[in-house]
C-alpha cells in the first residue's frame, strides 16, 4: 500500500529561522513530527470527557512527587541520627523548604485519591473487559506501588507518627502465613524498626518503587495505546464515530484543566496544612496515639472490629480480607465475561462499588469520631 | 471482504475513468470504507465501497456510470491523516493492498546458520549461569541484619516509690543503649507498665505458678516469684504492637487501653475486650531492697495466640 503520503513539496514563502532549521535536523533524524502526531493523533471514541483526565493526571502527579522528592534528597540524610533533624531542616531553615515537603506530602494523598477516581472510571464504565485484561492488570501493580510509595515515604520524616505507622504496617505484613516472619524481618531488617528498616525504606521509596513505577506505566500506556481506548458504555456506532476526535486539543484541554486543579488544590492544603513534624521517633509514643495516614484509616477502623480479634481474626483482617480483595480484581476481567459495559445494566457491579465507597466512607468517620474518646 | 490494489484501473459500466490512488480505512471497523480514485488528470473521487460491483487483480468494476462519478465532490486530502500519523493499533491488519511483498536479502552469514534453537537455548544458559551465582549472594546481603541474638541484660526502670496504689498501671519510661550495625551506639526511649498487685491479682496472673523465662537455648535465665507483688508488663499492644495506656473506662472501669486498635485489658493483663489474641506480656522483673526496678527487656511477636520472643 501507498503509505507514503506524497504532497506536493511545500515551498516555502519565506527563510527558514534557525529554529525551524533545529526542528528539521532532528526530524529528519528521529522522526519527531510523526513521533508528535502519533502522539496526539489518538481517536477517542465517543469523543473527549472529563471522566477520562484521571489517567493524564496521574502521570502529573508522578511527575511533581518527582520534581519534589529529588529536591528533598538534596537535604534528606535517610540515618536513625539524622533524619528527623535532616527533615526539621528541610522544613525550618532551608527556603521553601516547608513548602516543597509539604507540596510533595500532599501531593501523594492527590496520587491515592486520583488512583482510586481512575480506578472507580475504569470499573464503572466497563473498560476492564476483553481486550483490556492487561491493562487493567498492570493498572493494578500501579495501584499496589502506589500504596507501597505511600507506606515506605512515610517512615522517612523518622517522627513519632512514621515510627508507629510503620511498626505496626510491618506487624500487619507479619501475620501472613508462613513467610510472614520472614517478610516482617526483610522489611525491618531485623526485629524491630531502626536503623535498616529506615535504609530499605529509604531504597524501595526513592529507587525501586520509582524505577518499578515508570516501566510499568510505560508498559500501561503501551497497552493503552495497542487496546485503543474503549470509549462511552453506550451508543450507538453511529452516534460514537459522530462524536469522536482526536487526543488533542479536546481531551489534553480537559486533562490539563485537572492538573492545574490537582496543583492549585495540593499547593492550597501545602500552605494551608503545612507538614509539621511530631516528636523524634521511639519505641516509647508518649501521649501520642499512633493512626496511619487518613487514606488507611478506614482499615484501621476495620481492624478493631470483634469478627477480627484473636489470632484467626487477625488473619483475616490484615491477611485474607486485604488479598481476597485483590484476587478479586485480579480475576475481575476473566470471570466477568459479559461484554455489556453500561454500568446501569450491571447491577452487582454498581452495588459492588457503591458499598465498597460506603464502607470506606463510614469507616473513615468512625475512626475520626473514635479520636476523641481516647484522650 | 473486497481488496481493490493501488494502481488498479477503475472501471466503470461504461468506461475506464482511472486507477485507484488511495484507500480510506474505518478506524473503529478497520476495513476499507473508500477507494480514491486518480481520474487521468480531472482530480480526484472518493468513491464508497458499496458503489464497487467486484474487484479483481488489477481492475476494481463499479456500479455506476461513469457521470455520477465524475459529478461527485473532488476528493479533500485535507480531511484525512495518514496511517503514519495516527495511533490506531491494528489499523492495518485487515488491509492487504500492497502489490506484493516488500523484501530485504538475508545476509549471507545468515543464510547457512542451522542452530538457531541451540544459540537460543545457549543464551539461556549463560543468562542462568550469570543469575544463579549472583541471587545467593544478594538473598544473604539483604538477610544480614534479620537475625539477632537476645539481649538478657537487666535494666534499671525506677523506684517503686513510684507506685502510689496497689493494682494500678504506672508507667516506667526507660532508656535502653542500642548499638545498631555501623552506627554510634545511641539511647531509645522504651517504656514497661508496673503494677504492684495484691493477692488477688497475683493469683490470676500467676495462676499458682511461677513463670519462667527462658533463652533462645531453653535454658532458664530467669523466674518471677509467683508471690513477688511487682509485675512489669511490655509496653507492647500484643495485637499490632502499638503501645497501651491507663485509662479510666466508662464501663469497664480503670483498665489498659491501647488506643490503635482499642484492645482492652485489665490490672492482670487479660484481654477484656477488643481484637487482641492474648493477654499483655510480663517481663522478667526485680526489685532490690533499696525499691529499684529492673527489668529483661523482651518484645514478643504481636498478634499472636503465644509468646514468640523476639528481642
Amino acid at each position: 500500500m501507498d503509505i507514503k503520503h506524497s504532497s506536493p513539496a511545500v515551498i516555502p514563502d519565506h527563510q527558514p529561522s534557525a529554529i525551524e532549521k533545529l526542528v528539521a535536523f532532528l526530524d529528519e533524524r528521529v522522526g519527531l513530527k510523526e513521533m508528535q502526531a502519533k502522539m496526539l493523533n489518538e481517536p477517542i471514541p465517543g469523543g473527549s470527557r472529563w471522566a477520562y483526565v484521571f489517567g493524564s493526571i496521574l502521570l502529573f502527579i508522578f511527575a511533581m512527587q518527582a520534581l519534589t522528592g529529588v529536591l528533598l534528597m538534596f537535604y534528606y540524610v535517610p540515618t536513625a541520627d539524622h533524619a528527623y533533624d535532616s527533615t526539621q531542616y528541610i522544613i525550618h531553615d532551608v527556603d521553601y523548604g516547608w513548602f516543597l515537603l509539604s507540596y510533595h506530602f500532599w501531593g501523594s494523598s492527590a496520587m491515592v485519591v486520583c488512583v482510586v477516581a481512575h480506578m472507580s472510571q475504569v470499573f464503572l464504565w466497563g473498560a476492564y473487559k476483553k481486550p483490556r485484561e492487561l491493562l487493567w492488570l498492570v493498572g493494578l501493580a500501579l495501584f499496589g506501588i502506589v500504596i507501597t510509595f505511600g507506606f515506605t515515604g512515610y517512615l522517612l520524616p523518622w517522627d513519632q507518627r512514621a515510627f508507629w505507622a510503620t511498626t505496626v504496617g510491618v506487624e500487619i505484613l507479619d501475620k501472613t502465613p508462613v513467610i510472614g516472619d520472614f517478610i516482617a524481618r526483610f522489611l525491618k531488617g531485623g526485629p524491630t524498626p531502626g536503623q535498616m528498616t529506615l535504609s530499605r525504606f529509604f531504597v524501595l521509596h526513592v529507587m525501586i518503587l520509582p524505577a518499578a513505577l515508570m516501566a510499568l506505566a510505560g508498559l500501561h500506556l503501551f497497552l493503552f495505546r495497542v487496546a485503543a481506548p474503549a470509549g462511552p458504555y453506550s451508543g450507538t456506532k453511529e452516534e460514537i464515530k459522530a462524536k469522536t476526535d482526536y487526543f488533542f486539543p479536546r481531551q489534553i484541554w480537559k486533562d490539563m484543566v485537572g492538573m492545574a486543579f490537582v496543583f492549585v488544590g495540593t499547593c492550597v492544603l501545602a500552605l494551608w496544612e503545612p507538614v509539621v513534624l511530631l516528636d523524634q521517633a521511639a519505641p516509647d509514643p508518649g501521649d501520642y496515639h499512633p493512626e496511619p495516614e487518613w487514606y488507611f484509616l478506614f482499615y484501621f477502623q476495620l481492624l478493631r472490629l470483634k469478627i477480627f480479634s484473636g489470632e484467626f481474626g487477625q488473619f483475616l483482617g490484615a491477611v485474607a480480607l486485604p488479598v481476597l480483595f485483590m484476587i478479586l480484581l485480579v480475576a475481575l476481567p476473566f470471570f466477568d465475561k459479559d461484554p455489556e459495559r453500561n454500568i446501569f445494566k450491571r447491577p452487582i457491579a454498581l452495588i459492588s462499588w457503591i458499598a465498597i465507597m460506603v464502607v470506606i466512607v463510614l469507616f473513615t468517620v468512625a475512626s475520626v469520631i473514635n479520636r476523641e474518646f481516647l484522650d | 471482504m473486497l481488496q481493490p490494489k493501488l494502481k488498479s484501473k477503475v472501471r466503470c459500466t461504461d468506461l475506464d475513468i482511472g486507477e485507484v490512488s488511495k484507500v480510506v480505512l474505518d478506524p473503529l471497523s478497520h476495513e476499507i470504507s473508500h477507494i480514491v480514485v486518480s481520474m487521468n488528470g480531472s482530480g480526484e473521487r472518493q468513491i464508497d465501497m458499496t458503489q464497487v460491483q467486484d474487484v479483481t487483480d488489477d481492475l476494481v468494476h463499479l456500479k455506476s456510470p461513469s457521470r455520477e462519478i465524475l459529478a461527485l465532490p473532488p476528493f479533500k486530502r485535507d480531511d484525512y491523516v495518514t496511517t503514519h500519523e495516527v495511533e490506531i493499533s491494528h489499523l492495518e491488519d485487515n488491509i492487504h493492498v500492497t502489490p506484493g511483498e516488500v523484501l530485504v536479502p538475508l545476509p549471507d552469514l545468515e543464510k547457512s546458520v542451522k542452530r538457531r534453537t541451540f544459540f537460543m537455548n545457549f543464551t539461556h544458559v549463560i543468562g542462568f549461569l550469570i543469575g544463579l551465582p549472583i541471587a545467593y549472594p544478594i538473598l544473604r546481603f539483604l538477610m544480614k541484619p534479620m537475625y539477632a541474638e537476645f539481649d538478657n541484660q537487666w535494666l534499671a526502670v525506677g523506684n517503686v516509690s513510684k507506685i502510689k496504689n496497689e493494682d494500678v498501671g504506672v508507667q516506667f519510661e526507660y532508656k535502653k543503649k542500642v548499638k545498631e550495625a555501623y552506627m554510634p551506639e545511641y539511647e531509645v526511649e522504651k517504656n514497661v507498665w508496673l503494677v504492684r498487685a495484691t493477692p488477688d491479682l497475683l493469683e490470676k496472673v500467676y495462676q499458682g505458678k511461677d513463670e519462667e523465662f527462658r533463652d533462645a537455648k531453653g535454658y532458664v535465665i530467669w523466674t518471677n516469684k509467683k508471690e513477688i507483688p511487682f509485675i512489669a508488663f511490655s509496653g507492647k499492644c500484643p495485637h499490632l504492637g502499638c503501645a497501651f495506656k491507663w485509662r479510666n473506662h466508662k464501663a469497664l472501669g480503670p483498665v489498659f487501653l491501647c488506643p490503635c486498635h482499642l484492645s482492652i485489658y485489665n490490672a492482670a493483663g487479660k484481654v477484656l475486650d477488643g481484637p487482641a489474641p492474648r493477654a499483655l506480656d510480663p517481663l522478667p522483673v526485680r526489685v532490690s531492697a533499696s525499691g529499684e526496678v529492673e527489668i529483661i527487656d523482651m518484645e514478643f511477636k504481636a498478634g499472636t495466640k503465644s509468646q514468640i520472643r523476639i528481642v
